[in-house]
């Protein structure tokens, strides 16, 4: 019977275990930063000349958006949250943006006509672009896109990636973001150092402060208590060993 | 000899060679990330950090349960100590050891020995099953050491009061009871390796909570960090304090001197120590700017009053204990002696460290290491090989200082000193720490590196020898029957 129990024990802990494996924190927007992008060769949106990634970062940082122009999904909104945040920001001429397609079937026609609808086609700040290494390009960047052959269309993230003038990816950001981030986004591309530290949510309940954004002061939180935990558990087993070892001494 | 006092002889042999063994293998693992770093040969960056993860946790590993092993087996001169206890956590020691060196070697976990958050949740190219192995083995080992700290505790106190065992009567004038250094120095050390484990215990809980909670829990950095530190800091400095316990019991006692009787200022410098050592850990913590100001201060006075008493007492103690008098050297005197000396090199170096105007030039710097291989490699090692010695020499043989034991000594010192330059030298050249690799621009680096695994490798070679003349010794008592 204790056998049985045994097994039957172990195999729940272990497929707990491995059931708990697939489901912790995602960190994908931590993945291959500090790594260095594809200098991949460009065709740009109203430049004759052949360009490339390396040619671009050189002059400015870059921020990066990956759509491409049959998408029915998140690559409008993505696309227009970006200008939105651009046009918002106090000052944005440190650095360049540059839209690439990931889709073979992308022309340069279809990127101009992309260009036009957010009405960028004369913006120097802007670079619409394909290449003809994107396989190399998405892979140094580790966005990877999945072709639905049944709707024609990627399932893709929407994703930005920040690159500094050394062409080394310092941020990306998943999902259509705030101006906020897109400013920390900036700032990390011209090697600005920007302090962070996670806002308490409801999943993150011991947090050490608590920092109330409209009187901009830190609170202490419920992870100070933490912190002086240990000092307070010895002090209550002292205490128990004590009173017990004098009752056994009486 | 009665079977409870062989038991516990035998027992203590067990651990020295298990200890041991342990410490030649994590002594390689250590000279081949420096050959590494050399580029004399090649590791991949998974295997270098796998490496340094399974080298740090096995040394603060053993090291700390060589403190206890000497402590436990004095500790049977002032109190009953059980050895059921003993056994298991020698039974739980080997087996999560076990189960770390699976973690890191077949699981390719690789965090370095802090696991700071929200590391053992990456993928660093580890196996998927490897964070919660280690979590598991981390909570076997601390069951393991939390019990037989709790049960040596509640053993003092079944004899000492609690102000005998703190020595509190010394305060006054003519206490009717004398506490002996060595029960005042467990006891304190004891309270903060509690505290330390527990520190850990919260941390296992709270990697755990988040492992199963899917994304529903997710922890605080920063409490984290203070949680690592709390038990990390801590229990590097608790168990030099266990070696130091130990050589105020028989420091004397092998030097043909008295022994160390108690006074006021040793009692006051160990209650304070016992304090600040728990708060001192906050220094590690000066580059993280969302903890208050406050806090990183107290970790510099901390840091300042916890090395102070302890050390200058202690310092004080051993010099006047051989100032001008006839001692009798032997291979175990001369090994607490350089040892101390090993402990207060490396406390100057981590409290110019723990500076905050000067943290911002070490901080993550190869001074780190420096310091703190000073005073474990030439220091807490010394005490526990010095008590080993003793130990082994004490039922088999005589302690006798032999040319052999001389040219043993020169090179441990010489390989010591020479490894450890090369680490302070390169720290005071702001050469990182914890790069598998240098790269082009920090061309003393490898050069360091090499010269560094060159004189561990002679320190290797020293540690060998003692490990022979120690084992052999220790096999002896391990056949020993009770008649």
């Amino acid at each position: 019977m204790f056998r049985y129990f045994v097994c039957f024990f172990a195999l729940t802990c272990f497929s707990f275990l491995g059931y708990a494996n697939d489901n912790h924190s995602d960190f994908r927007e931590e993945q291959n930063l500090y790594g260095k992008i594809y200098n991949a060769p460009l065709g740009i949106v109203g430049n004759n000349k052949v360009s490339s990634v390396e040619e671009l970062y050189n002059q400015k940082p870059l921020i990066i958006a990956l759509v491409f122009t049959r998408c029915y999904g998140i690559c409008n909104p993505f696309l227009l949250q970006l200008s939105e945040n651009i046009k918002h920001l106090q000052s944005n001429s440190d650095f360049n943006i540059l839209v690439i397609s990931f889709d073979p079937r992308d022309n340069l026609q279809d990127m101009t006509n992309l260009s036009k609808q957010y009405g960028l086609e004369n913006n120097l700040q802007w670079n619409f672009a394909i290449t003809d290494s994107i396989d190399a390009f998405i892979n140094s960047i580790g966005f990877i896109p999945k072709w639905d052959s049944v709707i024609k269309q990627f399932d893709h993230d929407a994703l930005l990636v920040g690159v500094n003038e050394k062409g080394l990816i310092t941020k990306n950001l998943l999902g259509i973001r705030i101006v906020e981030d897109v400013h920390k986004m900036i700032s990390s591309i011209n090697n600005v150092f920007t302090p962070s530290y996670r806002l308490p949510t409801k999943s993150n309940i011991f947090s050490c402060f608590n920092y109330d954004p409209k009187t901009q002061t830190n609170r202490p939180g419920l992870g100070l208590l933490f912190v002086a935990l240990p000092a307070i558990i010895t002090f209550l087993i002292v205490t128990i060993i004590v009173i017990k070892s004098k009752r056994t001494v009486s | 000899m009665n079977i409870d006092s062989l038991k516990l002889k035998k027992i203590s042999a067990l651990w020295i060679i298990v200890i041991l063994v342990l410490f030649i293998a994590s002594i390689v693992l250590g000279i081949l990330m420096r050959l590494n770093q050399g580029k004399v040969i090649e590791q991949s960056p998974l295997t270098f950090y796998t490496n340094m993860t399974t080298h740090g946790l096995t040394m603060i590993g053993i090291w700390f349960a060589a403190g206890m092993v000497a402590v436990n087996y004095l500790l049977q001169r002032y109190v009953k100590t059980s050895y059921g206890v003993n056994l298991f956590a020698f039974i739980l020691t080997v087996i999560g050891v076990v189960m770390l060196w699976v973690t890191t070697y077949a699981g390719k976990f690789s965090t370095g020995w802090t696991f700071l958050y929200p590391l053992p949740f990456r993928d660093l190219g580890s196996e998927s099953w490897s964070t919660p192995l280690f979590l598991i083995s981390l909570t076997i080992l601390g069951v393991g050491w939390l019990v037989w700290s709790v049960s040596l505790m509640a053993q003092i106190f079944k004899k000492y009061t609690l102000a005998q065992a703190f020595a509190w009567q010394h305060f006054k004038s003519n206490p009717t009871v004398e506490t002996p250094p060595f029960i005042l120095i467990t006891t304190v050390t004891l309270v903060g390796v509690i505290a330390s484990l527990i520190a850990a215990v919260i941390v296992i809980v709270l990697y755990f909570a988040e492992y199963f909670s899917h994304g529903d829990f997710v922890n605080d950095a920063l409490l984290m960090k203070n949680l690592i530190y709390f038990f990390g800091h801590t229990i590097a400095n608790e168990m030099l304090y266990l070696g130091l316990a130990v050589i105020y019991e028989i420091f004397g006692e092998v030097s043909d001197r008295p022994k160390w009787k108690m006074t006021w200022y040793i009692s006051l410098a160990w209650n304070c120590a016992m304090v600040f050592i728990l708060t001192a850990f906050f220094h590690h913590l000066y580059m993280d700017f969302v903890q208050p100001q406050a806090l990183q201060i107290v970790g510099q006075l901390a840091s300042y009053l916890a090395s102070i008493p302890s050390a200058a007492v202690t310092v004080f103690s051993i010099v006047a204990a051989v100032y001008g008098v006839k001692v009798r050297w032997s291979i175990v005197n001369l090994l607490f002696f350089l040892g101390v000396a090993g402990w207060v090199i490396g406390g100057l170096g981590a409290v110019i460290d723990a500076t905050i105007s000067n943290n911002i030039m070490l901080h993550n710097t190869l001074w780190v290491p420096a310091h703190f291989h000073t005073y474990n490699a030439m220091g807490n090692v010394l005490f526990s090989i010095g008590f080993f010695y003793w130990f082994s020499t004490q039922y088999v043989d005589k302690l006798v200082l032999s040319k052999l034991t001389k040219y043993t000594l020169t090179l441990l010192i010489v390989g010591g000193i020479g490894f450890l330059m090369a680490f302070y030298v390169a720290g005071a050249n702001s050469i990182p720490r914890r790069y598998s690799t240098y790269p082009v621009e920090l061309t003393s680096g490898p050069y360091l590196a090499k010269v560094g695994a060159l004189f561990a490798t002679i320190y290797l070679i020293a540690i060998l020898i003692f490990f022979y003349n120690i084992a052999k010794r220790c096999f002896v008592i391990l056949s020993a029957s009770s008649r």
